[in-house]
């Protein structure tokens, strides 16, 4: 009898050994290697996060080139900060702040070159389609990202958030730093500018 | 005409399902990240000893001033012995061994 609860318990202590053993290293330990000069917790940080930093950037990167900046920028931007980094809350949430910091400062790069160089210059042309049909054609991120480059920065990345991402005000709060009413009044805005756009477009 | 607000929702709806793979640009993505920190460790090296370029240039200019007006002053010390010697060569004796221990 004996034998036959010390053998699962050896089992079920030993399976726990192991497990403990091979359990990943949590992301504030991977946080603590890094500050102690271990590049390889580092590269697990990033490999461990990188897939949702690349989905937001590529919610504002027109090329490859531009998806590959943004995403390095995030980490060499958490690589340098991270320091600063208060362990009162998740990794994930420190570096959703500090992506969609690196996405509007793209946004507002962006804005100067383009202020620059013609409007017209933009790959993506509505002249021969509706808005509709480009929805119906699949081709919407395409339409969007077109009208979008109309908008001002602070424009671009609250309807991503609210409207593409569906996060709530309180989300895009913390991630942007901006007050409750800013954020809802600059959400409205955004949403009545992008109409504007696609009407004009439609009369035009 | 549709309404706009229409259109502006179904457009934000299907862009919304589209998400975008991304997949083929991760690949090994920390090994450009870890590369290009160390390119910018390294990079900060020279970048801090331009900035103190500056510094040290001052340091370089002050020893040469110091040593220039160390120089005259040497000179100046050096003809006054010299003349004393010349007059009065017992004195010089008498000082260096008084200085003797």
């Amino acid at each position: 009898m004996t034998a036959t609860l010390a053998l699962p318990l050896l089992l079920a202590s030993g399976k726990a050994a192991e497990m403990s053993e091979a359990a990943p290293p949590s992301d504030e330990e991977l946080v603590a290697g890094s500050l102690a000069g271990d590049d390889e917790s580092f590269a697990e940080l990033v490999r461990r996060h990188k897939r949702r930093v690349f989905g937001m950037a590529a919610r504002f990167a027109r090329n490859e080139h531009q998806l590959e900046d943004i995403a390095q920028e995030v980490f060499v931007r958490v690589f340098k900060n991270l320091k600063n980094f208060r362990h009162d809350a998740p990794f994930e949430h420190w570096l959703a702040r500090v992506s969609a910091s690196a996405c509007y400062d793209f946004l507002r790069r962006e804005r100067r070159h383009r202020d620059d160089a013609a409007l017209d210059a933009v790959e993506f042309e509505l002249s021969d389609a509706s808005v509709e049909n480009a929805i119906q054609a699949g081709r919407a991120r395409e339409v969007l990202a077109w009208a979008m480059r109309h908008l001002r920065p602070e424009e671009q990345l609250i309807l991503t958030l609210c409207e593409i991402e569906e996060r709530s005000v309180r989300e895009v709060m913390d991630l942007t730093g901006w007050s409750e009413s800013n954020v809802k009044v600059r959400a409205f805005r955004a949403r009545a500018a992008l109409k504007r756009i696609l009407e004009d477009h439609a009369e035009s | 005409m549709p309404n706009p607000e229409e259109t502006l929702d179904r457009l934000l709806r299907a862009a919304r399902v589209q998400t975008p793979d991304t997949a083929r640009y991760e690949f090994a993505f920390e090994t450009r990240v870890l590369a290009r920190l160390r390119e910018e460790r390294g990079t900060s090296v020279f970048a801090w000893a331009w900035k103190l370029a500056p510094f040290f240039a001052a340091v370089v200019a002050a020893v040469g001033l110091w040593n220039r007006a160390t120089a005259e002053n040497l000179n100046v010390t050096a003809g006054l012995v010299a003349e004393a010697v010349r007059q009065h060569p017992e004195r010089l004796i008498l000082s260096l061994t008084a200085r003797e221990p």
